[in-house]
């Protein structure tokens, strides 16, 4: 058996990025089923009008109506991600030494298939809150996939440095959890039934705004922190956090947009621009606006997810890990100048 | 504006957050006493209350509300369901549309049929639930204006069960024209969020989509007109077994006849030089000042909509002024929110400088709203000299035309009154850029 502080291998890091960066647009074609309500372009499941899946004719796929178009290449880009999701399980299973990576492979391959179920039962039902569901869990299967890649990666296993965390972990767990809740609500509001009283739907307007702003606060107060001097000498963590401020701000930007885009704006006397503006039912650049601020909410919450795994596992604590004896000597070495320099700097 | 609203926003957050959590108590209250009740909620969930449910017309209980102030809110729901069953006989569900039987035909069942219900294709590809795709977010399923996000909207999706529209080639009174909703459906309302679906044009469906929804609207708004005038005739108890059909006929009528009422607009002479087109704005200016059109009292004296006029759109007085509601007065009109209101707000004149005209950009579209007036909205249709009947004459109105266009097709932030701006009109002109649209214009500007 391989010695635990032995590098790991690279090959489930390699996987887990190639399936996490082929789940990104299939959130975004699964956006853009949405926008397009292109859920029942195929009206049966797992088949395509009759033909297999993968043997519906291309030409009638490409050339055919856009919302068939969508669907259908949303149906083969999940069945291609559930073929690497079976290679992740494979690669993990032969290389990877820590069981509960190996569980979360396997729990994320379930996921996968499990959102492909969802997806079909949702066709096979022409339910609305069904499809609501699979879009709301898509982007939570997305951050698995990421946490995957993340604990695998060289630095999680090179993070040993002692606990100093001053509350930026659970500041990161409480942004995850708010842009998952955020994700709910948004996700209410592109799925909105028709039975829905105007009332109802403005709730949900408010309570995305508000959350919003929460986020908002959260990110920069992040940011913040991540720039304190005894956070200083943990460089790794202003990746995430930068990343989380640009997402943010693309978000909110992307919001009114997308509001612009689907409704105008109330206050059309603002500029003879607004007053001008006319929806375009469906537009290609419209279209691209709305999906794009759903699949930016769904990278807001890995990068949360990235930050809290960043904050947390540089706050292991060196001793314990010593005692275990998977420090190798180079990152306690590395970790007492760390040390050092944080003593030096408070 | 979001700060003023910050209490409403602040206890409109914790609806969603309650939402779920009462849907699920709910529930679990109705299956007392069941063994099994985690699995039954897990069954709703993922089955059976998020499976497919057949939508259905709202009653219209605001107009039955507001004929009878003084019947109790049961008896308002009662009335409202005594009418839906008369209108369901006659017109279906949105699953299953139908038109009454007997009645001359004034829409396309089929394609009516493709409009309404659930979205998504057939075996044949064809694609259906077109008005569900497009319209329903706004317009409700009813067709009432009141669609999931009609309250955040300025102005409010229209209701066609009035069977009144403002953008038309027909007088004050009369049904648009197929092609007035066509129009409408493909180069949408700027300023509002009425889309353009021309966008969609690529497709070779276009056409048949475009025509299947305008067919579906006329269809909604003749059986919301048959819906309020049944209403009338049984708060006024003066029903009988062949009346429904008889109202069905009339409305259907009206609609079928739209098309000979429809007015062609003349056409404008685009080629005409700059000084006969300067000395037309400047009368066309004396006309909109003139206290026979009083253009200005709404538009105000520079065309921005800073006129007098605090009126309200014929949407919101149907069930305000005309029930004896003021609007202006929340004490008075709340009473009315459980029967399906959007809080009454000004029908603002429009600001002529912005160069949004919502009819339309060009000068015949222009013609059309000063000739016609919009209905609905406090804007009339202007005095025509007629004979010996005091009014403008068909030239001041082709002047007032080239004022208004004016107004907008240079810099809409300068004032347009001012001898400058003409001169720079008269530059542009000169220099061969006169223009034939607003379209045009822009492209001068940019």
């Amino acid at each position: 058996m391989r010695n635990p502080t032995d590098a790991p291998s690279p090959w489930v890091f390699r996987w887990a990025m190639l399936v996490t960066f082929l789940t990104f647009p299939l959130i975004w074609l699964g956006g853009l089923v949405t926008t397009h309500d292109a859920g029942m372009a195929v009206p049966d499941w797992p088949g395509t009008f009759g033909y297999n899946l993968f043997l519906y004719p291309i030409s009638a796929w490409i050339y055919g109506p856009f919302d068939l178009f969508v669907e259908h290449g949303h149906r083969l880009l999940a069945s291609i991600v559930g073929l690497f999701a079976i290679g992740l399980c494979v690669v993990a299973t032969r290389t990877e030494r820590r069981r509960w990576v190996i569980g979360t492979c396997y729990l994320f391959l379930a996921a996968i298939i499990s959102q492909g179920v969802l997806g079909g039962v949702r066709v096979l039902f022409d339910a609305r809150t069904l499809a609501m569901i699979h879009g709301c869990s898509g982007p939570l299967v997305f951050a698995l996939g990421s946490f995957i890649a993340m604990a695998s990666s060289r630095r999680w296993h090179q993070a040993f440095q002692k606990r100093d965390d001053n509350g930026l972990g659970r500041l990161a767990v409480l942004l995850l959890i708010l842009s998952i809740a955020q994700l709910f609500v948004g996700a209410h509001l592109r799925h909105s039934l028709p039975t829905w009283s105007p009332a109802f739907f403005m709730s949900f307007v408010h309570t995305h705004l508000m959350m919003a702003t929460l986020i908002l606060i959260s990110v920069l107060g992040g940011a913040v922190l991540v720039r304190r001097p005894w956070n200083r000498p943990f460089r790794e963590l202003r990746s995430p956090s930068n990343a989380l401020v640009i997402i943010v701000v693309m978000q909110i930007l992307l919001g009114f947009a997308t509001w612009i885009a689907n409704y105008a704006t109330p206050w059309v006397e603002l500029t003879p621009w607004l007053a001008r503006y006319t929806v375009q039912g469906k537009g290609f650049w419209e279209s691209m606006i709305v999906t794009g601020h759903q699949a930016t909410g769904s990278l807001m919450i890995v990068c949360s997810l990235w930050l809290a795994c960043r904050a947390y596992r540089r706050s292991a604590d060196v001793e314990s890990v010593q005692s275990r004896g998977v420090a190798s000597e180079k990152l306690v070495q590395k970790n007492r100048t760390l040390e050092a320099v944080s003593v030096g700097i408070e | 504006m979001f700060l003023k609203n910050i209490d409403l926003v602040t206890s409109n957050c914790l609806v969603p957050l309650v939402a779920w959590a009462r849907a699920i108590a709910e529930f679990v209250k109705s299956q007392n006493g069941s063994k099994s009740p985690r699995i039954q909620l897990l069954a709703l969930f993922c089955f059976l209350g998020c499976g497919p449910q057949e939508l259905a017309y709202r009653s219209n209980l605001l107009h039955v509300a507001s004929l009878s102030p003084e019947l109790t809110d049961q008896q308002v729901e009662d009335t409202g369901r005594t009418v839906q069953n008369y209108v369901i006989d006659l017109f279906g569900t949105p699953d299953s549309p139908k038109w009454p039987m007997g009645v001359e035909p004034a829409v396309d069942l089929e394609k009516v049929t493709r409009a309404a219900g659930p979205v998504g294709r057939n075996e044949a590809r064809v694609e259906h639930g077109l008005y569900r795709k497009h319209c329903v977010q706004c317009h409700g399923t009813s067709g009432d204006g009141m669609g999931p996000a009609s309250a955040l909207l300025a102005p409010y999706p229209r209701d066609f069960r009035r069977g009144s529209f403002k953008f038309k080639s027909t007088p004050i009174g009369k049904k648009p024209t197929h092609a007035d909703l066509v129009r409408t459906l493909e180069n949408g309302l700027p300023g509002t969020a009425m889309p353009a679906f021309k966008t969609l044009n690529h497709s070779k469906e276009f056409a048949e989509d475009v025509d299947a929804l305008a067919h579906y609207v006329r269809f909604l708004s003749i059986r919301g007109e048959v819906e309020r005038r049944l209403t009338a005739a049984i708060v006024n108890e003066e029903i009988d077994s062949e009346m429904p059909r008889t109202i069905a006929s009339k409305v259907a009528e009206s609609w079928a006849l739209a098309s000979t009422y429809a007015v062609p607009p003349p056409s404008f002479n685009s080629a005409i030089s700059s000084a006969e087109r300067l000395a037309s704005i400047e009368r066309g200016k004396t006309v909109f000042l003139s206290e026979l059109t009083a253009c200005s009292k709404c538009h105000g004296k520079a065309g921005d909509g800073k006129g007098i006029s605090q009126d309200f759109d014929d949407w919101t007085k149907d069930w305000t002024i005309r029930a004896g509601i003021d609007p202006t007065k929340k004490a008075e009109w709340k009473r009315m929110k459980k029967f399906g209101i959007l809080k009454p707000v000004i029908d603002s004149p429009r600001n002529l400088n912005l160069g949004a005209f919502r009819g339309g950009p060009t000068r015949e579209d222009i013609y059309l709203r000063i000739v016609l007036g919009i209905e609905g909205s406090p804007m009339p249709a202007i005095a025509r000299k007629e004979n010996d009947n005091p009014g403008i004459p068909e030239e001041g109105i082709r002047d007032l035309v080239e004022y208004v266009f004016s107004l907008s097709s240079l810099n809409t932030k300068a004032s347009l009154n001012t001898k400058a701006s003409l001169n720079t009109k008269a530059s542009l002109n000169t220099n061969g850029l006169a223009t034939t649209d607003r379209g045009e214009n822009h492209a001068q500007s940019n």
